[in-house]
């Protein structure tokens, strides 16, 4: 299936709950809403074909933006999938019942930056000391009120809103 | 009656620790757990403090044996995001860099793999045919390990137009010595017994774990990120992904000593090639480093390593997130080892080629009683070549009888 493809279908399947964006022609961004994660992962995995390959968070002082990358490796690109999970509990789906591989890595982003994936099987720290505080997030970052992030900065800028992490403006294909 | 078998958090066959905790039923395993991030170094959060040019010496330090993956993946997630080309002579020295990598890494692999399973011949074989690999690495790197070869843009340092026979010449010797190892392993009739079967990771159970590397491609999943998700030389030269499809501990092995072959047929491409560009033009200058993020992944001799970096036009990553193949090919260990005994257990989570190392210490509780024993590493590997010896001698009485 063709890249133009793909974007297409994930367009049809979830409409305005989703913003595509395509970087270059060897990395496209899907940003999904919360509630339809899941689903989205699931559509690409097995009914698209892609394989799951690992995930990444960002601390943001909002929330956390949370990524999953899905690479289509017959068709030469890389698909990213991300969604903002707001802070003070970021929480989100686990998509471990897509892909049990994800086990690991959203423990990581739990222990990392305490994004709380809802129906994960087993949800404790993989990387942390047993002697270290439950409490304590190695990468959460708590930002002062005062100080101005690039979330809050809105020049216009289609990069400032990459550097963001926020969905792109325009339509879907 | 279940009991646990603490391995770790020293692993008793590689370098770094690990812990696995193996629930047994007299000698079969019927669960795992396993611990990771012993090792924990903060390598993400180091990054977000250094210049995008000091990076790659940094994130060449995650591993010893990939010091040229991770600094190619990162070098590579930049120049995604810059937008630019790298000059072909600095693709060429790339390629030729890796897969000269890939070769000493499979060569370790398999020299640890016959130490375990008690024929120290191939152990000492492979070390002897590596290390000139890692003579002429130091020759066109300057190192024989963290060779400092890649940055943002093309490479540090040109192949000097007076190595190249010498790695012709290294590249003729390792393929007959390839050969050779790679016959006599296949044609092993208790390497086979000790290995075919064991530790089955099916193609299903592969994509769904998201293994990689010749992990997946022993089970028959094909993909190869130099194939499907080019960089630089790779799509300038022919080669073949190989693939096997039990997913065994042997047909692990398979795929690694095939694989040798093709990296040597990419090499010889690449020096071929090296000879129609100008020499001196290894890099293409970056003053800027925009904001956006960048994605870049490269075939490791282990699997896909995967950087992802963010940039606010600054001169350091706002965000580098590091993904190593090992992260995921490890956890098929959960699968992996069940319904194996404990002798195979070590060898099984050895297959994947664990980007951690060694320790050597094992400990066994017995659930019931509570009662816990250390065991070193010499005990764990005895038990291996242990059981290869009893094989060997079935098979020799067998001959006797025949």
């Amino acid at each position: 299936m063709e890249r133009e493809e793909v974007k297409k279908r994930i367009a049809d399947k979830f409409g305005s709950k989703v913003r595509i964006a395509e970087r270059s022609p060897k990395r496209v961004f899907v940003y999904a809403e919360n509630e339809i994660w899941v689903e989205l992962a699931h559509f690409l995995f097995d009914d698209l074909g892609a394989r799951y390959d690992t995930g990444c968070a960002v601390d943001d002082r909002d929330g956390v933006e949370v990524m999953f990358f899905f690479p289509f490796d017959r068709e030469h690109f890389f698909l990213t999938i991300k969604t903002f999970a707001a802070k003070p509990n970021p929480t989100l789906n686990s998509i471990t019942s897509v892909c049990p591989g994800a086990k690991w890595i959203e423990r990581e982003m739990f222990e990392m930056y305490e994004v709380n994936f809802r129906n994960h099987p087993d949800l404790r720290p993989v990387l942390r000391a047993d002697t270290r505080p439950a409490d304590y997030f190695a990468a959460k970052r708590e930002v002062k009120d005062e100080h101005e992030t690039v979330r809050q900065r809105d020049d216009g800028d289609a990069r400032a809103d990459e550097v963001a992490g926020r969905p792109p403006k325009g339509t879907n294909p | 009656m279940v009991k646990k078998i603490p391995i770790g958090p020293f692993h008793p066959l590689l370098e770094e620790p690990e812990f696995f905790e193996l629930h047994v039923d007299g000698e079969r395993v019927v669960g795992i757990d396993i611990t990771i991030g012993w090792s924990h170094r903060g390598i993400e959060l180091l990054s977000e403090h250094k210049t995008w040019d000091q990076v790659p010496f940094l994130v060449e330090r995650i591993c010893g044996i990939c010091s040229c993956s991770h600094p190619y993946a990162y070098v590579k997630a930049v120049e995604d995001l810059c937008r630019i080309e790298v000059p072909p002579r600095a693709q060429f020295i790339r390629c030729i860099v890796a897969e000269l990598e890939r070769l000493h890494s499979h060569l370790l692999w398999t020299g640890l793999a016959g130490h375990f399973l008690g024929y120290n011949t191939v152990f000492m074989w492979t070390w002897r045919f590596r290390e000139p690999l890692l003579d002429v690495l130091e020759a066109v790197t300057g190192n024989r390990n963290h060779y400092a070869v890649m940055k943002p843009g093309g490479v540090r340092r040109d192949i000097p137009q007076e190595e190249i026979p010498n790695i012709l010449k290294l590249l003729d010797e390792l393929e007959k010595n390839n050969h050779m190892l790679t016959n006599a392993i296949l044609d092993d009739p208790v390497i086979h017994a000790r290995t075919k079967g064991v530790g089955v990771f099916n193609k299903d159970q592969c994509r769904l774990y998201g293994a990689l590397g010749p992990t997946a491609r022993s089970a028959g999943l094909d993909i190869d990120d130099r194939r499907d998700h080019p960089i630089d030389a790779y799509d300038k030269v022919s080669f073949n992904v190989i693939l096997c499809e039990h997913g065994d501990v042997f047909d692990k092995a398979v795929v690694r000593q095939l694989e040798n072959f093709e990296s040597i047929k990419i090499i010889r491409q690449c020096l071929r090639m090296l000879e129609g560009t100008k020499p001196g033009e290894i890099c293409t200058e970056i003053h800027e480093v925009p904001p956006g993020e960048g994605i870049g992944v490269y075939e490791a001799p282990r699997g896909e390593v995967l950087h992802y970096v963010r940039s606010n036009g600054g001169n350091m990553p706002i965000r580098h997130r590091v993904r190593a193949p090992s992260f995921n090919n490890i956890l098929t260990n959960e699968l992996s080892v069940l319904g194996n005994t404990v002798s195979d257990a070590g060898l099984i989570t050895a297959a994947v080629d664990p980007c951690y190392s060694c320790t050597e210490r094992v400990g066994i509780v017995d659930r019931a009683s509570g009662e816990r024993r250390i065991v070193t590493e010499a005990d764990l590997v005895r038990l291996s070549q242990e059981k290869t010896e009893e094989i060997r001698k079935r098979f020799a009485a067998l001959k006797g009888n025949g």
